[in-house]
């Protein structure tokens, strides 16, 4: 469990990290999404205590990493690929790191096996390949058998096989009960791996859902409409191919009607509305919207509008570009997915 | 590289065995220093020029003229550990640029954030790093003197000058110059954990050894020269040596306050700034 409390980290005049607050918890994937320079890796290294914040705190497991008394065992962590003596050998690296905390050549034996080193390493990093590189880092990161894992973008550099055998790697630890944070600029990989995303931007916390909510909420094309009446404009659009999504009290997220037909419902019925914005798009537009723009706006908790009622349409488009790989996590996740919003998109435009 | 399942990932190890210690950050210092090409041959370098100095410096003295007189003026034990001690010179340029890289490697790699991420206080890899380079290099050199004086003995007996290393003062000359060796090295260490750059510190560390004595010495002033006697290499030399300004005892306080000065500054900085 990592838990992090108003995080800030500004380089002179530069804020690195600003306000960041968010809760990684055991048994799941957690992913760090955002454009390079969104905060990432800065946030990675205030967990660990190699970078200090500017202000707020963060916590693992309810302390301070570096009051722990077994830091290795308490965080594995993958920062960038070559925080490692490139005159060392692999294994005698892992031997001096696991040897801070009694661990002994056995182990090391064991991370190089499971991180499939054992061709190359007693041979100097330096000459290792950007993969090979990250694999050193995930077996540096294992050697303590962490309960938490902290893994800076992980698949970068790694050739396709790499890339499944880290993803299969993290889901596996997480269904042991660890907890699990990884890195990524890539939509597409996270969406393979992680079950719950916080979307990083400009050093905020853009986005934090589980990631069914974060597909449905974002794949799907919607108007939303702010009014001052939107309890009246909710009861209005009720009908079984409608979903209504309450943001706030002044906020509606329709899903299965255009704005046209929003605009011209609400004008009919003499309702004033203030915004009436079509959002559409795939889940990479949405994410390349919540990075790219300054306005800070959050992927609402989706709490279903009272006045609203159910789509009782099966499940079927939007979640099926997920479904295939979002099964597993789902099923690690369950207990933490909150009640999805159905929705039917085929209805839509 | 083929890796099928991520299956053997829990360890071996029982939880409770994995736990962070003095003696644990020590031997990773151990291994680490141990384990990089750069230590095995700065060492064996300094092995080499202390010999091949002491050789050197015992050969030409033998064939002097007068040696022999000077010899039987009762100087012999001195000759003897003369000899010895000659590569000290240059054995600490060698052993300033191992102890820089020591620290400073670290930081020119990246390594540095492996190693903090294991030892999160920080101060403890400092100095454990001290300790364990301070040690070894403190066996290597004294190793060093004692080749020294045994290939060089042989050829003053040659030339009539014998003596014992249980002669008065003989041990003790060789352990303080051993010692000097060592106590350079850690100021060297030091400096490269201010500076944490390889050739920065490189450059700081030779500078103050080599370069600022030049330029203090220089200077047609009192305070000039005083500063220059107080510098670690001018003072250091008299821990081993006599008839200089200090007594041996001062010389190594002065460069133990050295070492505590620079130390001082290479841990509230460690503890500050970001890896």
């Amino acid at each position: 469990m990592i838990e992090a409390h108003s995080l800030t980290k500004t380089y002179g005049a530069k804020t690195a990290v600003d306000q960041v607050s968010f809760t990684v918890r055991p048994g799941l994937v957690t992913g760090f999404l955002g454009p390079n320079g969104a905060g990432k890796s800065t946030t990675m290294r205030m967990i660990v205590g190699l970078d200090r914040p500017t202000s707020g705190s963060v916590t693992v497991n309810g302390r301070a990493y570096r009051d722990s008394h077994a830091p290795l065992h308490e965080v594995g962590v993958l920062l960038d690929a070559k925080a490692v003596h490139s005159g060392r050998s692999a294994y005698s690296h892992l031997l001096a790191l696991g040897a801070t905390h009694g661990i002994g050549a056995s182990r090391v034996k064991e991370v190089i096996e499971m991180t499939g080193l054992d061709s190359v390493a007693k041979k100097r990093v330096g000459g290792f390949s950007l993969g090979m590189g990250q694999r050193l880092g995930i077996a540096a990161a294992m050697i303590g058998d962490p309960g938490t894992l902290i893994l800076d973008e992980p698949v970068n550099g790694l050739d396709p096989e790499g890339v499944v055998w880290v993803r299969e790697l993290v889901r596996f630890l997480a269904s042991e009960g660890r907890t699990v944070l990884l890195s990524s600029h890539l939509m597409s990989e996270m969406a393979l791996t992680a079950d719950h995303i916080i979307v990083l931007g400009k050093g905020r916390v853009l986005a934090d859902a589980p990631l069914a909510e974060m597909m449905n909420a974002s794949t799907v094309s919607s108007v939303r409409a702010v009014s001052p009446q939107a309890g009246d404009i909710a009861r209005l659009l009720v009908s079984p191919d409608v979903t209504i999504t309450s943001v706030d009290a002044q906020t509606l997220e329709i899903t299965g009607l255009t704005s046209a037909a929003v605009g011209e419902a609400a004008a009919r019925a003499g309702l004033v509305l203030h915004e009436l914005t079509p959002l559409k798009g795939s889940l990479e537009d949405a994410y390349m919207n919540l990075t790219a723009d300054s306005v800070e706006y959050r992927t609402q908790s989706a709490v279903t509008h009272p006045a609203a009622t159910q789509a009782a349409a099966p499940q079927t488009a939007a979640p099926q570009a997920a479904a295939p790989q979002a099964a597993a996590p789902q099923a690690a996740a369950a207990q933490s997915a909150p009640s999805q919003p159905a929705s039917n998109p085929e209805v839509s435009r | 590289m083929t890796t099928a399942a991520p299956a053997p990932v829990a360890s071996t190890h029982h939880a409770s065995s994995i736990r962070l210690s003095t003696g644990g950050i020590l031997r990773s210092e151990w291994i680490k220093l141990r384990t990089l090409r750069s230590t095995v041959w700065a060492y064996a370098i300094m092995l080499v020029i202390q010999i091949a100095f002491g050789l050197l410096i015992v050969s030409v003295s033998v064939n002097r003229e007068g040696f022999a007189r000077t010899a039987s003026a009762g100087d012999a034990g001195g000759l003897a550990t003369f000899g010895a001690v000659s590569g000290v010179a240059f054995a600490q340029l060698v052993v300033s640029v191992l102890g820089v890289m020591v620290i400073a490697g670290e930081y020119t790699t990246g390594q540095i954030r492996s190693s903090l991420v294991a030892v999160p206080k920080r101060l403890a890899v400092l100095w454990a790093k001290i300790v364990v380079f301070g040690v070894v290099t403190f066996i290597v050199s004294l190793v060093g003197i004692l080749l020294t004086y045994l290939v060089t003995s042989p050829i003053l007996a040659g030339a009539g000058v014998s003596s014992s290393l249980f002669d008065d003062g003989v041990f003790l000359t060789f352990v303080g110059a051993a010692g000097y060796l060592a106590l350079i090295g850690i100021l060297a260490l030091v400096i490269g954990a201010v500076v944490r750059s390889t050739a920065g510190g490189i450059a700081v560390a030779l500078g103050l050894l080599l370069v600022a004595p030049a330029v203090f010495s220089l200077i047609p002033a009192d305070w000039a020269h005083s500063i220059a006697d107080w510098l670690p290499g001018s003072a250091g030399g008299d821990i081993y040596s006599s008839g200089g300004t200090f007594e041996w005892w001062q010389a190594l306080l002065i460069v133990i306050g050295w070492i505590v000065v620079v130390g001082a500054a290479a841990a509230t900085l460690l503890r500050r700034r970001d890896a």
